[in-house]
């Protein structure tokens, strides 16, 4: 059973002579509970493509349908309730309100889920505790490290077990040992929680724990290897 | 309900994590909007406000009687004084007698009749001292010499309009009498009739024509002018409740007693020259204007300060919607911070308007050549003046928050223009 559904992909930026096709017809498709790594070169696409099924961005044509939705049918408030609903998100730069402490941060999903404040803390404090940050609660991010705050932001995206994770080059502006812990804790929540990921990665060492990895080239998939 | 909650945690953090300079000065900004739109406007207001209070507690009271329009004195003046004994609102009242009578200063040195006499045409107002000072305090105006007592003749007040030295630059427009100083004998003269009176003191008054006459004792007018009528000009009441509504209430019980038909009551409101009124509007428009122009340039500052921190975090409002936060709970945020700023601003504002400016300009008028300027803040305008800045600042704060969180949400994420 596919969770996520990606038909002839396509995806243009600009117009005329200054039109640039990122994506040239994709198909794709991605199982319940599987772990895909997306990879490619700089300008491969890897980022867009996984923008068009995470539903941040809209193709210029194809078909992609998610846990069961046809997305691109969803008007704007649809696709931000589906995204809080259904998906959760890691960004490269730890994408994290810098006013609010690290529980805040976590719990600001789930708040807008509608959960009881005191409900949401609970369970912001225990996805904390998951990725190794017991006792940082009140920390702002200015006051933690990058390492922490992608910690943090992975927490974010896991505490109100979304369907779908999607990790966008999560150790790009991280350290070996920081690196190893964030892939580590996804990896971990894969296989834990069971949790669909598709996590696009420059590097090959760290999507060696997928369940595989599809490689873009010039807006197309070239390859895909099958890991476990 | 949700968006409000998280638009509420955002705005309040926002708040709470801003730098406490910055937002010192925003709400200093506010604040000076605040008074720009009371301050100034109350004190335009006040200008005339101060010259309609003097003329109420130094001219007319708080209901004046004239002589009706086809008169020229008031009807039975006895009767209307009986009446007056009756009613208990009635806390003071001044009869008084006026006549257009020549002064002569220098009839004594004069030695050479082909120069101009040092004299001057003027109204003279017929007192009984004592009324008269319980109802306009006339004693306090008193710049030089003193006070006519009840018990003596021959003395005269001369209102400082009529004196050369205190008429700089009008002199030549209105005449004036040159070195008269309490003690000096002055001729007053009436049709034929002339008697020679010593100048008591000197009145002065920002009050319509208090400044202008002269007073003497109103049995010595009368007799000066050989008058047995004792009907009068006019009389001053001064109640106990000097509240227009009490005003309008005791004018009522004495048109049911007749007093109408016998001579004009009015209340001092209504009794109020048409130039003041007619100044007070414009002031009140002025006001009004300059307020406006401070809202204009608040809303502005409001909006620049908002956009400039909602353009720096786009980023932010970009991941936020990314991770599914709604629109609303984002532009709540941001329109929370405006509401703040206001209110701070604001309170601040009206702390120091009735804390401080209120006080302090009743206890030091602004000295104006026609009025004492006070600061006129009434608790209901400046709360509608509050509303209105108050729903411009959220609208300003709002409409760049729209402008940036309506953005496309990846372009946001990545910095990318839309």
């Amino acid at each position: 059973m596919n969770i996520i559904e990606a038909k002839n992909i396509t995806r243009s930026f600009g117009t005329g002579d200054l039109k640039t096709n990122v994506l040239k017809g994709i198909d794709f498709s991605v199982a319940a509970g599987e772990f895909v790594a997306i990879m490619g070169k700089s300008g491969a696409g890897k980022s867009t493509l996984m923008y068009q099924l995470s539903v941040l961005d809209e193709p210029t044509s194809g078909e992609i349908s998610v846990n069961g939705t046809d997305i691109i049918a969803l008007s704007e408030n649809e696709r931000t309730n589906f995204r809080l609903n259904t998906l959760g998100y890691v960004f490269q730069n730890y994408a994290l309100v810098p006013d609010l402490s690290a529980e805040e941060n976590v719990m600001l999903p789930l708040l807008m889920r509608n959960y009881d404040w005191q409900v949401a803390k609970q369970m912001a404090r225990a996805a904390i505790d998951g990725v190794g940050l017991a006792g940082k609660y009140t920390n702002l991010p200015a006051e933690l490290s990058g390492g922490e705050q992608q910690r943090v932001s992975i927490a974010r995206a896991v505490a109100g077990k979304p369907k779908i994770l999607f990790v966008d080059e999560p150790t790009a502006n991280l350290d070996t040992v920081s690196g190893t812990l964030v892939i580590d804790l996804i990896t971990r929540v894969n296989k834990e929680e069971g949790q669909t990921i598709v996590m696009v990665t420059h590097e090959r060492e760290y999507a060696l724990g997928c369940n595989r990895i599809v490689y873009l080239e010039d807006g197309l998939i070239t390859k895909t290897e099958t890991l476990i | 309900m949700r968006s409000f909650r998280i638009g509420v945690l955002l705005g309040f953090r926002q708040i709470q994590r801003a730098s406490v300079w910055t937002t010192g000065l925003i709400i200093f900004v506010m604040m000076l909007t605040f008074l720009n739109l009371i301050a100034v406007s109350g004190i335009l207001v006040g200008l005339i406000e101060g010259s309609e209070r003097a003329v109420q507690e130094k001219s007319l009271g708080d209901i004046i009687i004239t002589a009706l329009d086809d008169e020229d004195q008031i009807l039975q003046t006895e009767t209307i004084r009986r009446t007056l004994d009756t009613l208990p609102e009635v806390a003071s009242y001044s009869i008084r007698y006026q006549q257009g009578v020549q002064i002569v200063a220098n009839y004594k040195t004069r030695r050479d009749f082909s120069t101009e006499p040092n004299s001057i045409g003027t109204q003279a107002v017929g007192i009984d001292p004592a009324a008269e000072n319980r109802v306009t305090a006339l004693a306090e105006n008193i710049v030089e010499g003193e006070y006519l007592n009840p018990d003596e003749s021959g003395y005269i007040l001369i209102g400082a309009l009529n004196l050369d030295r205190y008429t700089a630059g009008f002199a030549d427009i209105t005449g004036s009498l040159k070195d008269v100083y309490p003690g000096d004998s002055v001729r007053v003269t009436i049709g034929n009739a002339s008697r020679e009176f010593t100048v008591k003191g000197i009145i002065n008054a920002k009050a319509g024509g208090v400044a202008s006459f002269v007073y003497l004792p109103e049995k010595e007018l009368r007799r000066l002018n050989n008058s047995v009528s004792r009907d009068a000009s006019e009389i001053a009441i001064r109640l106990a409740d000097t509240r227009p509504a009490t005003a309008l209430a005791v004018k009522s019980v004495l048109e049911d007693q007749g007093v109408d038909s016998l001579a004009k009551v009015r209340t001092f409101q209504e009794a109020l020259p048409k130039f003041i009124t007619d100044i007070k509007q414009t002031f009140n428009i002025l006001g009004t204007f300059i307020g406006a122009v401070g809202i204009i340039v608040a809303s502005i500052t409001i909006f620049i300060i908002i956009f400039i921190n909602a353009i720096s975090r786009r980023q932010q409002i970009g991941i936020l919607k990314g991770i599914g936060i709604d629109r609303k709970a984002i532009e709540i945020a941001y329109v929370l911070q405006s509401a703040f700023y206001a209110l701070s601003g604001s309170l601040l504002g009206a702390l120091i308007t009735y804390g401080v400016l209120i006080g302090y300009f009743d206890r030091n008028p602004i000295d104006f050549p026609f009025s004492d300027g006070i600061l006129v803040a009434e608790p209901l305008g400046t709360l509608y003046r509050f509303l209105v800045l108050f729903v411009i600042t959220l609208f300003a704060g709002f409409v760049p928050a729209w402008i940036i969180v309506r953005q496309n949400t990846l372009n946001s994420i990545l910095g990318r223009k839309d």
